[in-house]
């Protein structure tokens, strides 16, 4: 028997509880509603929403982002949004004619952003860029960066869910996104736009098929050799001008018991592209350009000459006893990242990476300036006597049509985005390189170092400009056997002609 | 706040919702009892409409865009109407009586509680399922049909399956090892069979010998014949068998020890890891540094610090007095042995003496360990790159799953153990059996079930092992296995197809060995 009393506390307890369960799962399904918002969306000033709704077809996109958790249990309502955004994308195509150049106030939409830089520095730089102009407009962009997003993004847009914006790191996947529809094309005056700042060299990596999807955003330069000039002196060693300079210059220091290179491949999941790095700056090296281009294409196979010998050049040097430094004596088994600490500590001399390489040299390192442990570059000499040069990048595609979206598109080509992201970076990075390098025109090279601008009038002076042939292949190969079979070879486990064999296989019929 | 508040509300709209629906469904059957043909009507309509927007979803694809578009509408409203005009011909063709009442009501009642389950395990894994074996005959998009190319392309890649190194079975020290230790089992069970006046006697300690012959072939099969399929084999022998066989030896010899739950703890605590941080931890143990540089990798640190204990440094002296010793007591453990007649612990003691002889002779000779003399004769590391070098990097990435599944099957297995009913035991006792034939004659035989259990369990676990191999290896260095396979064709080269298939041949490796641990569940084991 129960006093009454005590079943009412019984009754009232059982409430409570039932209470509290609720509210766990709202917080819950709150936690996993705010996953696709940015972090601070919830800190959105109260007056930039009041402005909003002033504009109609803002507030309906507003209605839209602040639903988006009812949405996910309500398909009713789900559907009542997407449609509203729909007609609100018609409405502003429409609309894009009439206003043209006129600046429409976009304040309170959101543009979300994807892509492969992760770490502090350079993702917080990026941040810092976009919060810079999401300041001046007042759109709302978030920044969501995975080292792996080159993979995520094609579940992502395959499920439907794609960000507004991806950083592409390779014009390949761009031009395949491209070609399934995925991505929107560029209207004129973005193009137009993205022209005053970016040569045809670089927005040529953009351009799909005579359609233009992608604009450049970032640029590495990775025709380069890491080294020291006063240890160089010191030793009198001098710096190559032709590959047989540096073969036999190789040969010197073995012979003196110095250690030439440092080379490693490893790379998680991307174990290899150093390999492929060489390989592209070679091939560009030893054959044309029109060479280059034909195997990038698919039209000169791996396991043809031309090809097959830069794998047995580069392999050669590689395996000379003495030749490289590396965990256990093997290239494959040594991160690409650790390369950057013995060459400070001198236990090797050279090291061949691209301009980004600043970010992985020890903090502390000064950079040519001209003190006895500076480090510098040089040019990784030519063969025929040209001056080819390697680059890489990274392009920004669209997935929505909208306004907002355009103008953050127009603002990652332009030279502010650059010039804003590189003194951010060079702050975040505590002085020094800052890793970042943007081949965008009329930047005001006072943000970048003597040793960076050096990189850049490489960049821009170069008659031959080519960008990395893995970024450009499709994945199958330029993110698969290119990779794995290039890995293989240089642990021994293949022959250059099987492993050359095996890539012509993959490449996508 | 207002996300939360929002959240709040639409979990208390969603309970509600779950909560109208239950009572609504109670309600409706509650009429069965006297408009039968109506209650068959409406389910008839909710079952249609519900399939036909299934089925427009599934014909038009995932574009969200077309939700509810007209097209789909009348998918829905046909799918009602004609499964509503069936469920009403049902209701009044065939009127029920009433014991048939109360069984339908009873039924549907069940369906009710069993049908919100089902219709997830529908949607989160039986149309995902279908899906992908339908993808799987399509091409790297989904949309050209290619019927079985992918699986053809599966089982004729040379990277997937690679029979030509057969040759090399026979010419590794494995299968030599095998072929002796198959000798050695045959001698002993004829020998002991002559003894006992059969043909051929088997003791467990025979059977061991065997199993170890059997493993060590399998070994040089899989070391020999390569390829993604081949190692996921060999993860499935060489995991299942000696996490399952470690875990027994761990079950049985924590028994008999003090501390035992301490013990089993520290046996058990790796399963506290996650695969991918045990993956982590390993690389760090096995990774080797530059050869001038003081390595910090554990096992690299170890191999070339033997290596740096040489006769002439002294240090080598007193790590062969320390295997000396260990030496002789063997060697008076051996004695002990023939002198009692008790062959396997004669045998164990000259066996385990092998390695400490040959290491004693490498110590005074050539050298143990990682190290070559440099020009000036200074040592130089000389490490192991254990997760590089094929095809044996595949064992070393092993080791990893069965540190940690070694403590899942100890804990099983000592359960089973201290579950085997003491009088049984003791029974053995009074009939004057021995320790070891009271395990290998009573234990063991009553724990074989679980045994059984746990290696279905682990076949299934090793059998789509992914993780360790995605952050050792990425499956460069010849230990590319299914599972990471099918992430990189379908998520790095987006080949749908391919990857869809690859998903395909995993499952239906894993089902027959699900079905029989259900089978044994069912049957009450």
């Amino acid at each position: 028997m129960t006093h009454p009393s005590h079943q009412r506390t019984r009754r009232w307890r059982r409430m409570t509880r039932l209470i509290g369960v609720l509210f766990a799962f709202s917080l819950v399904a709150a936690a996993c509603g705010s996953d696709d918002d940015s972090e601070d969306a919830d800190e959105a000033p109260a007056a930039t929403e009041a402005m909003a709704e002033e504009s109609m077809a803002d507030s309906m996109d507003d209605d839209h982002m602040d639903d988006s958790m009812d949405d996910s249990m309500d398909d009713d309502h789900m559907d009542d949004s997407m449609d509203e955004s729909m007609d609100d994308e018609m409405m502003d195509d429409s609309m894009d004619e009439s206003m043209d150049d006129e600046m429409m106030d976009l304040s309170g939409t959101k543009v979300s952003v994807f892509g492969p830089e992760s770490s502090d520095e350079e993702a917080g730089a990026l941040r810092d860029a976009l919060d810079h102009f999401a300041a001046q407009t007042g759109i709302e962009i978030t920044y969501t960066g995975a080292r792996d997003a080159a993979d995520q993004i094609n579940a992502q847009a395959a499920g439907g869910n794609p960000p507004d914006i991806f950083i592409f790191p390779q014009p390949g996947k761009l031009a395949d996104f491209a070609r399934d529809g995925y991505l929107e094309p560029l209207p004129a005056d973005v193009v137009a736009a993205m022209n005053e700042h970016w040569t045809p060299a670089w927005t040529v990596f953009g351009d799909v098929d005579g359609t233009q999807y992608g604009i450049p955003n970032k640029s590495d330069l990775k025709s380069l050799v890491w080294y020291k000039p006063a240890l160089f002196e010191s030793k009198g060693y001098s710096v190559p001008g032709t590959w047989d300079e540096l073969k036999a210059l190789s040969a010197e220091m073995i012979a003196n018991g110095d250690t030439p290179f440092c080379i490693g491949i490893e790379s998680g999941p991307a174990t290899g592209w150093t390999f492929t790095d060489w390989v592209e700056d070679l091939m560009l090296r030893f054959h044309t350009p029109e060479d280059y281009d034909a195997w990038v294409a698919g039209d000169l196979a791996f396991s043809s000459d031309e090809v097959s010998g830069v794998f047995t050049e580069v392999l050669d040097l590689w395996n000379t006893p003495g030749m490289v430094f590396a965990a256990g004596g093997s290239i494959a088994a040594t991160p690409f990242g650790d390369n950057g600490q013995p060459l400070v500590d001198n236990d090797c001399m050279m090291h061949r990476q691209a301009s980004f390489y600043a970010a992985f040299i020890p903090e502390g390192t000064v950079f040519a300036d001209g003190s006895a442990d500076a480090v510098d570059t040089f040019y990784f000499p030519s063969v025929r006597g040209d001056q080819p040069v390697l680059g890489a990048g990274t392009l920004v595609g669209a997935f929505r049509d909208a306004p907002e979206v355009w103008e953050v598109m127009k603002y990652f080509g332009s030279s502010e985005y650059a010039e804003v992201r590189q003194r951010a970076q060079t702050d975040r990075k505590g002085g020094g390189l800052s890793g970042f390098l943007s081949a965008a025109t009329n930047q005001d090279p006072s943000v970048y170092q003597p040793l960076e601008q050096s990189f850049l009038s490489i960049l821009q002076n170069a008659d031959v400009v080519r960008f990395d042939g893995s970024d450009l292949m499709p994945a199958e190969v330029g993110a698969g056997t290119f990779w794995t079979e290039g890995t293989a070879v240089v642990n021994g486990d293949k022959t250059v002609a099987e492993a050359t064999q095996v890539i012509d296989d993959s490449w996508p019929q | 706040m207002a996300a939360l508040w929002g959240a709040f509300v639409g979990v208390v709209i969603s309970v509600g919702a779950s909560a109208a629906l239950f009572w609504g469904t109670h309600r409706l059957f509650a009429l069965v009892e006297r408009r039968w043909a109506a209650v068959a009507a409406v389910s008839g309509v909710i079952t249609g409409a519900v399939a036909g927007a299934l089925a427009s979803g599934i014909r038009s694809g995932p574009d969200s865009e077309q939700l509810l578009a007209g097209s789909q509408l009348v998918w829905i409203i046909g799918g009602a109407a004609v499964a509503g005009l069936a469920g009403a011909a049902v209701g009044i063709g065939w009127p029920l009586s009433a014991a048939r009442i109360v069984a339908v009501q009873s039924r549907l009642r069940a369906l009710t509680f069993v049908g919100p389950a089902m219709l997830f395990v529908a949607l989160g894994l039986i149309i995902p399922l279908l899906r992908t074996i339908y993808l799987s005959l399509f091409d790297k998009r989904g949309t050209d049909f290619r019927g079985l190319a992918n699986y053809g392309e599966i089982f004729t890649n040379a990277q997937s399956l690679d029979l030509s190194g057969w040759a090399g079975i026979f010419g590794s020290q494995l299968f030599y090892g095998a072929v002796v230790l198959f000798a050695l089992m045959a001698v002993i069970a004829l020998y002991r069979g002559r003894r006992r006046g059969v043909r051929a006697d088997f003791s467990p300690g025979t059977i061991g010998i065997g199993l170890g012959a059997g493993l060590l072939l399998s070994f040089a099969v899989f070391a020999s014949l390569r390829g993604t399929v081949m190692n996921n084999l060999w993860w499935v022998v060489a995991v299942t068998f000696l996490s399952t066989a470690l875990g027994l030896l761990a079950a049985v010899i924590a028994d008999r020890v003090k501390r035992e739950s301490l013990a089993k703890s520290l046996i058990f605590l790796p399963m506290a890891i996650s695969f991918v941080g045990a993956g982590i931890i390993w690389r760090f143990m096995y990774i080797a540094r530059p050869p001038q540089k003081s390595q910090t990798g554990l096992l690299n640190a170890i191999w070339v610090w033997l290596g740096t204990l040489r006769p002439s440094t002294g240090g080598a002296w007193a790590a062969v007095a320390v295997l000396a010793s260990v030496t002789a007591v063997l060697t008076g453990l051996c004695a002990f042995g023939v002198r009692r007649r008790q062959t396997a612990i004669a045998v164990g003691s000259a066996t385990a003496a092998i390695p400490l002889l040959w290491l004693i002779y490498r110590f005074l000779g050539p050298g143990v360990g990682g190290s070559v003399p440099g020009p000036n004769d200074e040592p130089i590391a000389g490490t192991i790159l254990f997760v590089q070098e094929s095809p044996f990097n595949n064992l070393w990435l092993m080791v990893v799953l069965i540190w940690i599944q070694t403590g899942f099957a100890m804990v099983i297995l000592s359960a089973a153990i201290k579950a085997v009913p003491a009088d049984l035991i003791e029974a053995a006792r009074v009939d004057g059996a021995d320790e070891r034939q009271v395990f290998f004659q009573v234990t063991l035989p009553t724990i074989v079930p679980t045994i059984t259990v746990v290696m279905t369990a682990m076949i299934v676990l090793v059998m789509k092992v992914f993780d360790i191999v995605r952050v050792m290896t990425n499956g460069n260095f010849g230990t590319q296995v299914i599972a990471n396979e099918m992430w990189q064709r379908s998520f790095t080269e987006f080949n749908l197809g391919l990857g869809s298939a690859l998903a395909v041949v995993l499952f239906l490796g894993v089902v027959p060995v699900m079905g029989l641990n259900i089978r044994r569940m069912q049957r009450g084991e």
